[in-house]
């Protein structure tokens, strides 16, 4: 190899390891902001709902701070490589969908749409080819989401709200109904979307046990 | 999903209507993917088909020179590499034809979206590519050399090119060189060939080891030019001694080594099967005879 060329590839190399490394750097935060949350959210199972709002509003600073990160990431990456690097915060981005998400249906009952998960993440639409939240990542999110809504489904029902996985049953199968849509290729989100029937069976094994049981009002089966 | 209205639980058909748009984008996303795997594996046959020829054209064409004298020889083969690389390219122009129709599927940032899929062809073009390059030039095509292939008149690149698929591209050239030297080195002129070529490798590996911790595939490829690269030296040091147990001068040893293989395997199709092993056994047959 000619000296000239020798040198072309070793500047390129450095100019992509410099990109790494400082993708790198984000990624970290953005993962500590992520496990923030999540230590925050795992006490939903435990709180009870008049005392939620409280701990929602211990996240959202946090929520709201992944928007500087974000950001900060679509300054480093070059035009047009998004697809190049998203691999190194995919897992990341799909945790901080998880938690936006989950905020949005404790708080009001909702699927948050990715139009306002990515509103509430700071992600400009205008960013796409260098930073942007793909579809499949925030329907990861929301297999994470439904996964979590399972648990809290068995330990509402603990802390003695009775309503919530009737709620929970509804709003997951929805959203089931939604994915069944899809036309998934064996990847990851396929085999996601394929686990999630287990958690509506157990969601509707807690629904069946209240209902059985009379505990929870009859009106809420309807909604 | 343009507007930003919230889903409820009331509304389902709010939530349909949204995951219809993620059905559509997906779609769209997985048909293009379909498309580009299919072309990059045309992409892939037309590379090893361009391979094979340069390899027929190499050695078919041996007979033609056979009562020349050593210049002569030399200036012969030259011509021989010329022809064969212009016939490449010719063939080579076909697959920067797809390429350039693949364009569109790439635009943007669309490029390392599918950088995968493409990448399998692409590297087996640079294959082919810098096979081609070498016969010609006796050179190593430069990474400006292999972009300057894939752009359109104005020169602008149909997509950038990876670094990984030029480098990986390139390891797989030096098998291929292993292959050539191998099947020449039996013919007239060919154990110098076969001398250059081992120079040219050795200076390969030495280039790729440096580049190594960049690519995790090349670590793996770097052994196997690091086998052929063996396979080349052995067949060189065979040659070396067991000429050096006959007073004959290179001529001579040609016709010898010519006539042995002819007589035992016939002319051409030298590069089929165990192209490999082969010619080092014809040898050895020779002066056990």
């Amino acid at each position: 190899m000619d000296s000239q060329n020798l040198e072309y590839i070793n500047n390129l190399l450095e100019q992509d390891n410099e990109v790494r490394e400082k993708i790198k750097e984000q990624v970290a935060d953005l993962d500590k902001k992520t496990r923030t949350m999540s230590g925050v959210l795992n006490k939903i199972h435990s709180t009870p709902s008049s005392q939620l709002p409280p701990l929602l509003n211990q996240i959202k600073p946090v929520l709201a701070s992944c928007k500087d990160t974000n950001a900060s990431l679509a300054n480093i990456i070059p035009a047009n490589q998004f697809w190049r690097w998203k691999e190194m915060w995919s897992i990341s981005l799909r945790n901080a969908v998880f938690a936006a998400t989950l905020v949005g249906y404790l708080e009001s009952g909702i699927l948050l749409t990715l139009p306002q998960v990515r509103e509430i993440l700071g992600i400009d639409a205008s960013w796409s080819d260098r930073y942007a939240l793909p579809a499949e990542d925030y329907l990861h999110g929301v297999i994470s989401l439904v996964n979590e809504l399972s648990r809290l489904a068995v330990n509402a029902v603990t802390m003695g709200n009775f309503e919530e996985p009737i709620k929970i049953s509804s709003f997951v199968k929805d959203i089931f109904a939604g994915f069944s849509m899809l036309n998934l290729k064996n990847d990851t989100l396929r085999r996601r979307y394929d686990s999630l029937k287990y958690d509506i069976k157990k969601i509707e094994e807690v629904v069946y046990d209240v209902s059985l049981r009379k505990l929870a009002p009859a009106r809420s089966r309807s909604t | 999903m343009s507007n930003a209205t919230a889903v409820d639980l009331r509304n389902r058909g709010g939530l349909i209507a949204i995951f219809e748009e993620f059905r559509d984008e997906l779609d769209d996303h997985n048909d293009r993917r379909e498309r580009l795997i299919k072309q990059s594996r045309d992409i892939t046959n037309l590379s090893k088909k361009v391979i094979f020829l340069l390899h027929r054209m190499m050695t078919d064409d041996a007979s033609d020179t056979h009562t020349s004298t050593a210049g002569l020889e030399d200036r012969g083969d030259r011509a021989r590499a010329f022809k064969a690389a212009s016939r490449a390219k010719e063939k080579l122009r076909e697959i920067q034809s797809i390429f350039a129709n693949i364009r569109k599927e790439l635009e943007g940032d669309r490029f390392w979206r599918y950088q995968r899929q493409v990448s399998p062809g692409l590297q087996e073009y640079i294959e082919a590519l810098s096979f081609t390059h070498y016969l010609e030039t006796g050179e190593l095509i430069s990474f400006g050399g292999v972009q300057s292939t894939l752009a359109d008149e104005q020169g602008t690149p149909y997509f950038p090119l990876p670094l990984e698929d030029y480098v990986l591209g390139l390891s797989d050239l030096t098998g291929e060189l292993m292959r050539y030297a191998i099947s020449s080195i039996a013919r007239r002129g060919g154990r110098n060939k076969a001398n250059d070529v081992c120079a040219f490798v050795r200076n390969c590996r030495a280039d790729f080891e440096v580049l190594t911790p960049y690519f995790k595939e090349l670590r793996k490829k770097q052994n196997v030019t690091s086998q052929s690269l063996q396979k080349i030296e052995d067949a060189a040091y065979a040659i070396a001694v067991r000429s050096s147990e006959y007073d004959l001068s290179p001529e001579m040893l040609d016709d010898i080594v010519t006539r042995t293989v002819s007589s035992s395997f016939g002319s051409g199709g030298e590069e089929d099967s165990d192209k490999r092993k082969r010619p080092r056994d014809d040898d050895d047959g020779e002066y056990e005879r």
